[in-house]
Protein backbone atom coordinates (compact mmCIF):
# COMPACT_ATOMS: atom_id res chain seq x y z
CA UNK A 1 0.00 0.00 0.00
CA UNK A 2 1.38 3.40 -0.98
CA UNK A 3 1.57 6.43 1.27
CA UNK A 4 -1.41 8.08 -0.43
CA UNK A 5 -3.71 5.08 0.11
CA UNK A 6 -2.44 4.76 3.67
CA UNK A 7 -3.22 8.43 4.39
CA UNK A 8 -6.63 8.22 2.71
CA UNK A 9 -7.45 5.14 4.80
CA UNK A 10 -6.55 6.93 8.03
CA UNK A 11 -8.60 9.99 7.13
CA UNK A 12 -11.57 7.87 6.09
CA UNK A 13 -11.35 5.80 9.25
CA UNK A 14 -11.42 8.65 11.78
CA UNK A 15 -13.55 11.77 12.13
CA UNK A 16 -10.60 13.87 13.27
CA UNK A 17 -6.98 13.20 12.30
CA UNK A 18 -3.89 15.22 13.17
CA UNK A 19 -0.71 14.56 11.22
CA UNK A 20 1.99 15.83 13.53
CA UNK A 21 5.60 15.62 14.63
CA UNK A 22 5.54 13.41 17.69
CA UNK A 23 2.41 12.09 19.36
CA UNK A 24 -0.53 13.77 21.06
CA UNK A 25 0.98 12.82 24.41
CA UNK A 26 4.52 13.76 23.43
CA UNK A 27 4.69 16.32 20.62
CA UNK A 28 8.15 16.94 19.13
CA UNK A 29 7.57 20.40 17.66
CA UNK A 30 6.02 23.60 18.97
CA UNK A 31 3.53 23.93 16.13
CA UNK A 32 2.32 20.34 16.45
CA UNK A 33 2.22 20.77 20.20
CA UNK A 34 -0.04 23.80 19.93
CA UNK A 35 -2.64 22.08 17.74
CA UNK A 36 -2.58 18.85 19.77
CA UNK A 37 -2.87 20.97 22.92
CA UNK A 38 -6.01 22.69 21.62
CA UNK A 39 -7.65 19.38 20.65
CA UNK A 40 -6.64 17.74 23.95
CA UNK A 41 -7.94 20.67 25.98
CA UNK A 42 -11.20 20.76 24.01
CA UNK A 43 -11.65 17.04 24.67
CA UNK A 44 -11.80 16.15 20.99
CA UNK A 45 -11.36 12.50 20.15
CA UNK A 46 -8.79 12.28 17.37
CA UNK A 47 -6.26 10.04 15.73
CA UNK A 48 -2.69 11.32 15.88
CA UNK A 49 -0.23 10.27 13.18
CA UNK A 50 3.44 10.78 14.00
CA UNK A 51 5.09 11.68 10.69
CA UNK A 52 8.55 11.40 12.25
CA UNK A 53 7.95 7.65 12.56
CA UNK A 54 7.49 7.21 8.80
CA UNK A 55 9.41 9.18 6.13
CA UNK A 56 6.90 8.11 3.45
CA UNK A 57 4.01 9.60 5.40
CA UNK A 58 6.06 12.68 6.26
CA UNK A 59 6.52 13.51 2.57
CA UNK A 60 3.27 11.84 1.51
CA UNK A 61 1.02 14.06 3.61
CA UNK A 62 2.58 17.17 2.04
CA UNK A 63 1.88 15.83 -1.44
CA UNK A 64 -1.59 14.60 -0.43
CA UNK A 65 -2.83 18.05 0.55
CA UNK A 66 -0.39 20.11 -1.54
CA UNK A 67 0.55 21.79 1.73
CA UNK A 68 4.22 22.14 2.64
CA UNK A 69 4.07 22.09 6.44
CA UNK A 70 3.14 19.90 9.39
CA UNK A 71 0.92 19.74 11.48
CA UNK A 72 -2.13 19.17 9.30
CA UNK A 73 -5.64 18.77 10.69
CA UNK A 74 -8.39 16.83 8.91
CA UNK A 75 -12.04 16.74 9.97
CA UNK A 76 -14.41 14.28 8.30
CA UNK A 77 -12.02 13.85 5.40
CA UNK A 78 -11.58 17.57 4.83
CA UNK A 79 -8.28 19.39 5.22
CA UNK A 80 -8.77 22.21 7.73
CA UNK A 81 -5.27 23.71 7.88
CA UNK A 82 -2.06 23.90 9.84
CA UNK A 83 -1.08 25.54 13.10
CA UNK A 84 -1.75 29.17 12.07
CA UNK A 85 -5.20 28.41 10.66
CA UNK A 86 -6.28 26.15 13.53
CA UNK A 87 -5.12 28.77 16.04
CA UNK A 88 -7.04 31.55 14.27
CA UNK A 89 -10.15 29.38 13.97
CA UNK A 90 -9.97 28.43 17.65
CA UNK A 91 -9.83 32.06 18.73
CA UNK A 92 -12.54 33.21 16.32
CA UNK A 93 -14.94 30.38 17.20
CA UNK A 94 -14.87 29.02 13.65
CA UNK A 95 -13.41 25.73 14.90
CA UNK A 96 -16.44 25.31 17.20
CA UNK A 97 -18.71 25.92 14.22
CA UNK A 98 -16.80 23.42 12.12
CA UNK A 99 -17.04 20.71 14.81
CA UNK A 100 -20.75 21.42 15.27
CA UNK A 101 -21.51 21.30 11.55
CA UNK A 102 -19.57 18.03 11.19
CA UNK A 103 -21.06 16.43 14.31
CA UNK A 104 -17.74 16.23 16.19
CA UNK A 105 -18.07 16.23 19.98
CA UNK A 106 -16.03 18.84 21.85
CA UNK A 107 -16.11 20.77 25.10
CA UNK A 108 -17.51 24.24 24.44
CA UNK A 109 -16.54 25.50 27.91
CA UNK A 110 -12.93 24.53 27.25
CA UNK A 111 -13.00 26.39 23.92
CA UNK A 112 -14.34 29.49 25.71
CA UNK A 113 -11.57 29.19 28.29
CA UNK A 114 -8.95 29.22 25.53
CA UNK A 115 -10.54 32.36 24.08
CA UNK A 116 -10.75 34.07 27.47
CA UNK A 117 -7.10 33.30 28.15
CA UNK A 118 -6.08 34.79 24.80
CA UNK A 119 -8.45 37.77 24.74
CA UNK B 1 20.34 37.97 -0.78
CA UNK B 2 19.35 36.77 2.69
CA UNK B 3 16.34 34.49 3.08
CA UNK B 4 14.52 37.33 4.82
CA UNK B 5 15.07 39.59 1.83
CA UNK B 6 14.12 36.82 -0.56
CA UNK B 7 10.80 36.29 1.24
CA UNK B 8 10.12 40.03 1.30
CA UNK B 9 10.91 40.49 -2.37
CA UNK B 10 8.74 37.60 -3.54
CA UNK B 11 5.76 38.65 -1.41
CA UNK B 12 6.02 42.31 -2.47
CA UNK B 13 6.17 41.32 -6.12
CA UNK B 14 3.22 38.95 -5.84
CA UNK B 15 0.80 40.88 -3.62
CA UNK B 16 1.83 44.57 -3.43
CA UNK B 17 1.04 44.43 0.31
CA UNK B 18 -0.11 47.40 2.41
CA UNK B 19 1.87 45.93 5.25
CA UNK B 20 4.61 43.33 5.28
CA UNK B 21 6.75 42.19 8.15
CA UNK B 22 9.21 39.31 7.89
CA UNK B 23 10.85 38.37 11.18
CA UNK B 24 13.66 35.84 11.40
CA UNK B 25 12.62 34.11 14.58
CA UNK B 26 15.35 31.46 14.40
CA UNK B 27 17.23 32.50 17.54
CA UNK B 28 14.18 31.75 19.67
CA UNK B 29 14.34 28.17 18.41
CA UNK B 30 18.00 27.61 19.27
CA UNK B 31 18.49 23.98 20.16
CA UNK B 32 15.14 22.93 18.70
CA UNK B 33 14.69 20.71 15.67
CA UNK B 34 15.50 22.49 12.44
CA UNK B 35 17.66 25.19 14.04
CA UNK B 36 20.82 26.04 12.15
CA UNK B 37 23.66 28.26 13.25
CA UNK B 38 23.29 31.62 11.54
CA UNK B 39 19.50 31.56 11.67
CA UNK B 40 17.30 31.86 8.59
CA UNK B 41 15.37 28.73 9.50
CA UNK B 42 12.29 30.01 11.37
CA UNK B 43 10.23 32.95 10.12
CA UNK B 44 7.14 34.84 11.23
CA UNK B 45 5.48 36.66 8.37
CA UNK B 46 2.65 39.17 8.68
CA UNK B 47 1.16 40.37 5.43
CA UNK B 48 -1.83 42.58 4.65
CA UNK B 49 -2.84 42.94 1.02
CA UNK B 50 -6.10 43.64 -0.81
CA UNK B 51 -5.26 40.67 -3.05
CA UNK B 52 -6.40 38.34 -0.24
CA UNK B 53 -9.91 39.80 -0.17
CA UNK B 54 -12.57 37.12 -0.52
CA UNK B 55 -10.14 34.23 -0.19
CA UNK B 56 -10.53 31.46 2.39
CA UNK B 57 -7.81 30.94 4.97
CA UNK B 58 -6.48 27.94 3.13
CA UNK B 59 -6.50 29.80 -0.20
CA UNK B 60 -4.55 32.69 1.35
CA UNK B 61 -1.90 30.36 2.70
CA UNK B 62 -1.70 28.50 -0.59
CA UNK B 63 -1.24 31.80 -2.44
CA UNK B 64 1.67 32.73 -0.15
CA UNK B 65 3.25 29.27 -0.44
CA UNK B 66 2.95 29.53 -4.21
CA UNK B 67 4.48 33.03 -4.35
CA UNK B 68 7.43 31.90 -2.26
CA UNK B 69 7.91 28.82 -4.40
CA UNK B 70 8.55 25.22 -3.53
CA UNK B 71 12.31 25.63 -3.31
CA UNK B 72 12.27 28.53 -0.84
CA UNK B 73 9.52 26.96 1.29
CA UNK B 74 11.56 23.75 1.33
CA UNK B 75 14.60 25.58 2.68
CA UNK B 76 12.69 27.16 5.57
CA UNK B 77 12.14 24.91 8.56
CA UNK B 78 9.20 26.82 9.99
CA UNK B 79 6.98 29.53 8.57
CA UNK B 80 4.29 31.12 10.71
CA UNK B 81 1.88 33.19 8.61
CA UNK B 82 -0.60 35.89 9.56
CA UNK B 83 -2.45 36.90 6.41
CA UNK B 84 -5.10 39.62 6.19
CA UNK B 85 -6.86 41.38 3.37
Amino acid sequence: MGAKENIQGTIDGHDVVLFMKGTKMMPQCGFSSRVAGVLNFMGVEYQDVNVLADPEIRQGIKDFSDWPTIPQLYVKGEFVGGCDIVTEMTLSGELDQLFESKGVTYNKDAAEKIREANA
Amino acid sequence: MSVTQEIETRLRDAFAPRELEVVDDSARHRGHAGYREGGESHFNVTIRAPAFEGMSRIARHRAVHSALGRDLVGRIHALALTIEA
